[in-house]
């Protein structure tokens, strides 16, 4: 019954209860208090009377202190970390509001994620619109202005020869920039070629950039993954790759796609100088994003990372 | 031998028309090459190389952009491809990317052109394939060059190597990603020199036909087998 009473009533039950106490103890023992209040008396009354503030405040102690404990926690709390969780302890008015606590937090963590959910597939969404439009409209455009260009350069006097040139090279840039932008954008592999073959670009492109050497596993008899499932694999695989040449210093890099019974897994590990996960998950929004994506696809994400390594592991369901 | 009599017959497939139309004054600048055909999507060129085939006048070469809709052109030099004597297949592409390439080597392809530099780059394709070679685009070469490289750090099994020391200097600056003008400016050498040596290097490793140079990055594990 304790659970559900209501912490003003625990409050009066309990200064009530010692007061009555208190009574009882007038009542029922010897002491009585003249009319001329005798030294005796005073220290009767006095050990009393600090008996009955003593045991209110353990009584209230016991249901309050989990109050403050809460207290302290909204000051600092920052979303998102499982580190936010207070213990549930006793039960009573504080062990409630520490339970309700956690719940609001937990919820809190789950709105959010759906919201990063959301504004995650509708910017993959228009990240692909605009890819397509700048390859199939601008770049097409472009590589027309490129041609027609390089043919006027030949044909041309001298003296507009030059000039010509110089156009046509800036036309050449353009496109290269499309290209450049688009490719960022999205990644025309995956669609185009499939995972396998996007999972050993990002491989090759991590020892073009000056990394380390990316060992590749891909299992055979993969079976297929929905379109936004596949994204997010080569997301967080990118995601990873890219932490791994920025901060890992690692010599070498294991890049695994395999399946375990009704999972796909993707795995990236690393020899490098690992980092504090719980720290990089409350700063950086990399691992917040990886995290975001797998729940995207219902999968689950696991970043494990000591002074030897890290291992960056994506579980995607089956279909 | 022949070339000077008749000329290299191409079909050419891009569902761009202005495209199409500047890559033709590209290609009919040179007197030894001419387009006998167009073609707007992939099943269009399927149908115009059987077409050609059937009157007695087969295309030499299919010059194929990637991205068309209905069929890609990767799907059309895959079609193509299976079909009994197909003709050389070129791939125009917007795409930077040597998996592309790759890609496009194992389905049949002799080549990649990036549409950037179609300008520079598509005659000596042509030519390139009507050889029976491969015209490997630079971004692949850098690939191919730093796998060759990484193979010989570990001692692993490599062609056998008899590069000269400045074809062993180009391969290295081919796998650091410069461009033949930048590897160029360095060795203070033209070009059209840099040029040379990338042949010379593709044919020395063995990897100058489209066969083996697939075969090279299956084994590599640039592709998929």
């Amino acid at each position: 019954m304790g659970h559900s009473l209501p912490l003003y009533w625990r409050v009066c039950l309990i200064n009530g209860g010692v007061f009555v106490l208190g009574l009882l103890a007038l009542v029922v023992t010897p002491a009585t208090v003249s009319s001329e209040v005798l030294p005796s008396e005073v220290a009767v009354l006095v050990v009393g009377l600090l008996a009955m503030l003593g045991l209110n405040a353990v009584l209230l102690r016991r249901s309050l202190a989990p109050i403050d404990r809460v207290v302290a926690q909204m000051a600092t709390v920052r979303l998102p970390g499982s580190e936010q969780r207070l213990a549930e302890g006793a039960p009573g008015p504080g062990g409630r509001l520490v339970g309700t606590y956690n719940a609001m937090i937990d919820r809190l963590e789950r709105e959010r994620s759906d919201g990063n959910v959301r504004a995650i597939s509708a910017q993959e969404a228009e990240r692909e619109r605009i890819a397509r439009e700048l390859h199939d409209e601008i770049g097409q455009q472009l590589t027309v202005v490129l041609l027609g260009l390089s043919r006027a350069v030949e044909k041309a006097p001298p003296a507009l020869a030059t000039e010509l040139a110089d156009l046509r090279d800036s036309a050449r840039s353009g496109l290269d920039d499309v290209r450049r932008v688009a490719r960022r954008l999205r990644p025309g592999v995956l669609d185009d070629l499939g995972l396998t073959t996007a999972l050993a670009s990002l491989a090759s492109e991590v020892g073009e950039r000056g990394g380390p050497r990316v060992e590749r596993a891909v299992g055979a008899g993969l079976p297929d993954l929905a379109p936004e499932a596949e994204l997010v694999v080569y997301r967080v695989a990118q995601e990873a790759l890219t932490n791994v040449l920025r901060h890992a210093a690692a010599r070498s890099v294991r890049l695994s796609l395999t399946r375990r019974a009704e999972v796909v897994v993707l795995e990236v590990r690393d020899d490098g100088c690992g980092f504090d996960v719980d720290a990089a998950t409350r700063e950086g929004a990399g691992m917040l994003g990886m995290r975001d994506r797998a729940l995207l696809v219902g999968g689950t994400l696991r970043v494990a990372s000591d002074r030897s390594g890290t291992t960056v592991r994506l579980e995607v369901p089956v279909p | 031998m022949s070339a000077s009599a008749e000329p290299v017959r191409i079909l050419l497939a891009d569902d761009h028309a202005l495209v199409r139309r500047g890559v033709r004054l590209i290609l009919e600048h040179e007197p030894d090459l001419a387009v006998v055909a167009e073609a707007g999507d992939g099943a269009e060129a399927v149908a115009a190389v059987r077409e050609a085939q059937a009157a007695g006048a087969p295309i030499d070469v299919a010059v194929l952009d990637i991205a068309m809709p209905t069929m890609t052109g990767l799907q059309a030099a895959r079609e193509l491809a299976r079909r009994g004597d197909p003709p050389r297949m070129l791939m125009l592409s917007m795409h930077d990317h040597e998996q592309y390439f790759f890609q496009a080597l194992r389905l049949g392809a002799s080549g990649y052109v990036l549409k950037s530099v179609a300008d520079q780059d598509l005659v000596a394709a042509v030519r390139a394939v009507m050889r029976g070679e491969a015209f490997v685009y630079p971004g692949a070469m850098g690939a191919l060059a730093r796998d060759y490289l990484d193979r010989l750090r570990r001692g692993a099994s490599v062609p056998e190597s008899v590069l000269t020391p400045r074809e062993d200097e180009v391969l290295k600056l081919i796998a650091e990603g410069l461009s033949s003008k930048e590897i160029a400016v360095t060795l203070t050498i033209s070009v059209r020199t840099v040029e040379r040596h990338r042949e010379n290097i593709l044919g020395r490793l063995g990897m100058r036909d489209r066969t083996q140079l697939t075969r090279y990055a299956i084994r590599a594990g640039l592709i998929e087998p």
